[in-house]
């Protein structure tokens, strides 16, 4: 398709639905992805409308999925339709998604989502957003379009506070990670993130937010930890929404650091979305991916979609800054991560750097992964404790 | 005097031509390569007029690989993960056959888009990052790039080509370009007045052009949605096409369709292209449930394919709603010949009802009138009692 054409089309994509929702009767919803209910909801709260939360993952919520649509694709989008159809049901009309085309099928979903919800004989209205090009022009029309809100202020404290949320509990999350392998009275990190994220949650005011950040690294610093203890780092690296989605991933990070290792994750949603959002002059660092290219030139030359040029460049960047293994999660038949568990092999012999396979499924068994990570964990434990003789040794 | 002149003059040219010299030395060292070699998978299905009309007139000889066999998938599986669908692995095969004929240089194209955010599956576009990364024989790879969303075009594709062979004549190239459009074309008008595939190849390849006016009409007849390395592949779709015309069904693909036709009747069911191979599939069904030209759908396609999971469901939705039935087949490395017949069999059968039927009720044949009315007063006595 030509560009000029892609650009009527966009302009009659929000014309045509014009006249079809009311403003005032609006009532939005959007699927779950990890933490993304944070600061989406303080957007679109601070501009106005009304917001019908999809209740969490659960079994449930993957059967209604499983059950609407085929056979072939892939897991996310099960969860997707399950949180649009459960919201729908909950007196939502306006959905909100945004897409990425040129990726995998995910450009895809909204597509088959509606045609899909359509035969079900729901009355909504879709909002998709693009994340091609002009990011921040799109988001701000889509959101434009649903609130109808012309108060810059408006939207100047939904960002803020949306962006600010983002980051405390990014933050908050990078700070279990650390602490609770280290941590001497058990589930203490546990609880203060979970202290944490209601507080998150319920503040409001930009001046509040600001402050978040700091008060968590606080709040953090206080539990105590032994310092001395022996911790393997392991990287989980993989597709963007199994990482983020706890379900999905059988909260594969809570598992490892009571097995005491520490998890480090590459991808998080507030890093992505400064980098998504942001025009690239203002740039102030090299980014997550810029950073991949360099490290993964060896092994690919070209991007392909989705997160396969991540996964091999983060893989490589592991092995060259003493990271002790590395956990690869991927969604049963994911395109792109396929291709990266053809590279894995090499890059793991060549770099010398142990890696797990982790598919997961509607299907997947938790016992099974456990056990598979238990014998992994044990693995590099052994590798970090000789590395430490040998240290004590010379 | 002269003579000093003269010599003075020689060298100063000499002295400012020095890069040129340099280059053309290098140029005369420099070996160009002769032989290259198209795995028989994926692309060369569909492009392999192409590229042999293209290579073959810059004076580099093409190699292809043996036909696929059960050795050359068992050759792809023994390098790749077991989640990659069927035809990388074939693909991979067919690699590993062209090294063992001992041939270095071979052609792997990363076809990324085929137009503005119309883009391939991620393997397809991942082609040579895996066969890097998989082979650990040392040979060289003609990895060009096309990607039409980022503005690498359909000629910087062919020039990369070309320079990565030791061609950097841009009038040759151009030329080749065009004897490659040509091989292509007339394959393409063959395909379209119903010649079949194989033959058709055969005659674009050695410049022979021919067209068939008379047309086979056959009792029923079917299309398949199925990408070229998939149908065409008589290993990997066990002779589905000879099977089928053996149960006398006719059959209809997407090289029967002219590529305008096929994306107006995509668009005229509602759908635009989001996939590059996706003509294949949608564009040819599209095409021949508008027209009503055929009584039956049968979708091929490798097990685990991403994009193919979600065309064929868009056709799917679609041939609901008309009344057209539909089969689909899937086919991994294991798949048994029995259980496929068996399903085709069916399939055929059911068309053959449907057909009969139809007929039946649009020329009603008059039955005698006694025997019908006598049954009814039968049934009305009995319930009465």
């Amino acid at each position: 398709m030509d560009k000029e054409k892609e650009k009527k089309l966009n302009k009659k994509r929000f014309a045509q639905r014009e006249h079809s929702i009311k403003t005032k009767d609006r009532v939005v919803a959007w699927p779950r992805m990890g933490n993304i209910d944070l600061s989406m909801g303080a957007l679109v709260s601070s501009l106005g409308a009304k917001i019908v939360m999809p209740p969490q993952n659960t079994n449930k919520a993957l059967e209604i999925g499983v059950k609407n649509s085929i056979e072939g694709i892939c897991l996310p989008y099960k969860l997707n339709l399950a949180n649009y159809i459960m919201a729908l049901e909950n007196g939502a009309n306006t959905l909100m998604m945004f897409q990425a085309p040129g990726s995998c099928r995910f450009g895809n979903y909204t597509k088959m989502a509606q045609k899909t919800l359509k035969k079900m004989g729901y009355k909504f209205d879709m909002i998709v957003f693009d994340m091609y090009q002009s990011k921040m022009k799109q988001t701000l029309e889509a959101f434009w379009h649903v609130t109808r809100c012309i108060n810059p202020y408006r939207y100047y404290k939904g960002f803020s506070t949306g962006f600010n949320k983002a980051f405390a509990i990014d933050t908050a999350e990078r700070l279990l990670f650390y602490t609770r392998p280290r941590e001497i009275n058990k589930g203490e990190a546990e609880r203060c993130y979970k202290k944490w994220y209601e507080i998150i949650r319920d503040t409001t005011s930009v001046r509040d937010c600001k402050k978040l950040k700091k008060q968590v690294i606080e709040d953090f610093k206080k539990i105590p930890i032994d310092e001395d203890k022996i911790v393997p780092k392991v990287y989980l690296l993989g597709e963007f929404f199994v990482l983020l989605d706890p379900f999905t991933n059988q909260e594969i990070e809570k598992t490892l650091g009571d097995l005491g290792v520490e998890v480090q994750r590459q991808i998080f949603f507030s890093d992505w979305l400064e980098h998504v959002l942001q025009p690239s002059i203002f740039y102030k660092k090299e980014s997550h991916r810029e950073r991949c290219v360099r490290y993964a030139k060896d092994y690919m030359k070209r991007a392909i979609g989705g997160e396969c040029l991540e996964t091999v460049g983060d893989t490589v960047y592991a092995a060259k800054n003493n990271i002790d293994g590395i956990i690869h999660i991927m969604p049963f038949s994911c395109m792109p991560e396929i291709v990266a568990q053809n590279i894995l092999p090499k890059v793991s012999r060549n770099e010398n750097i142990p890696i797990l396979e982790l598919v997961l499924d509607e299907q997947t068994g938790k016992a099974g992964n456990i056990t598979r990570i238990e014998a992994f964990v044990d693995l590099v434990m052994r590798k970090k404790l000789r590395r430490e003789n040998d240290k004590i040794q010379k | 005097m002269f003579k000093k002149n003269y010599t003075l003059y020689f060298c100063v040219t000499i002295l400012s031509d020095v890069e040129n010299i340099i280059y053309a030395v290098e140029m005369l060292t420099y070996n160009k390569i002769e032989k290259i070699g198209i795995p028989r998978a994926i692309s060369y299905y569909t492009n392999y007029p192409f590229y042999h009309g293209f290579f073959t007139t810059l004076g580099v000889e093409v190699v292809l690989s043996d036909k696929t066999t059960s050795k050359i998938i068992k050759d792809g599986n023994k390098y790749l993960v077991s989640d990659t669908c069927l035809p990388i692995k074939v693909f991979v095969g067919h690699v590993v056959n062209l090294l063992e004929k001992g041939i270095t240089n071979i052609f792997i194209p990363s076809i990324q888009s085929t137009g503005y955010k119309v883009n391939n599956c991620s393997k397809i576009r991942g082609l040579p990052e895996i066969i890097r990364n998989v082979i650990d024989k040392p040979f060289n790879m003609i990895e060009p790039t096309l990607d039409k969303t980022e503005n690498a075009g359909f000629y910087d594709f062919w020039y990369q080509t070309a320079e990565s062979l030791g061609i950097t004549d841009k009038k040759l190239i151009n030329k080749a370009i065009d004897a490659g459009w040509e091989a292509y074309d007339n394959f393409k008008a063959m395909t379209e007045s119903g010649i079949s595939y194989g033959t058709a190849l055969n005659n674009a390849i050695n410049g022979v052009f021919e067209k068939k006016n008379v047309q086979i009409v056959r009792p029923i007849s079917v299309v398949i949605m199925a990408h070229g390395y998939n149908l065409f592949d008589e290993r990997i779709s066990l002779n589905l096409i000879k099977k089928l015309e053996k149960m006398d069904i006719k059959v209809y693909t997407s090289l029967d369709v002219s590529r305008e036709n096929s994306i107006n009747s995509l668009l005229a069911i509602g759908e635009t292209q989001y996939w590059a191979n996706e003509l294949d599939l949608t564009g040819a069904a599209a095409y021949y449930m508008l027209n009503k030209k055929v009584d039956g759908i049968i979708a091929l396609s490798a097990f685990g394919c991403g994009p193919d999971s979600l065309m064929i469901d868009e056709i799917d939705y679609h041939a609901k709603n008309i009344g057209m039935p539909m089969l689909h087949l899937n086919i991994d490395e294991h798949t048994g010949e029995a259980g496929f017949v068996t399903r085709i069999e069916a399939f055929a059968d059911m068309l053959f009802r449907k057909k009969r039927k139809n007929l039946e009720l649009n020329n009603p044949v008059k039955k005698t009138i006694d025997e019908p009315v006598i049954e009814k007063v039968l049934v009305s006595s009995l319930s009465k009692e």
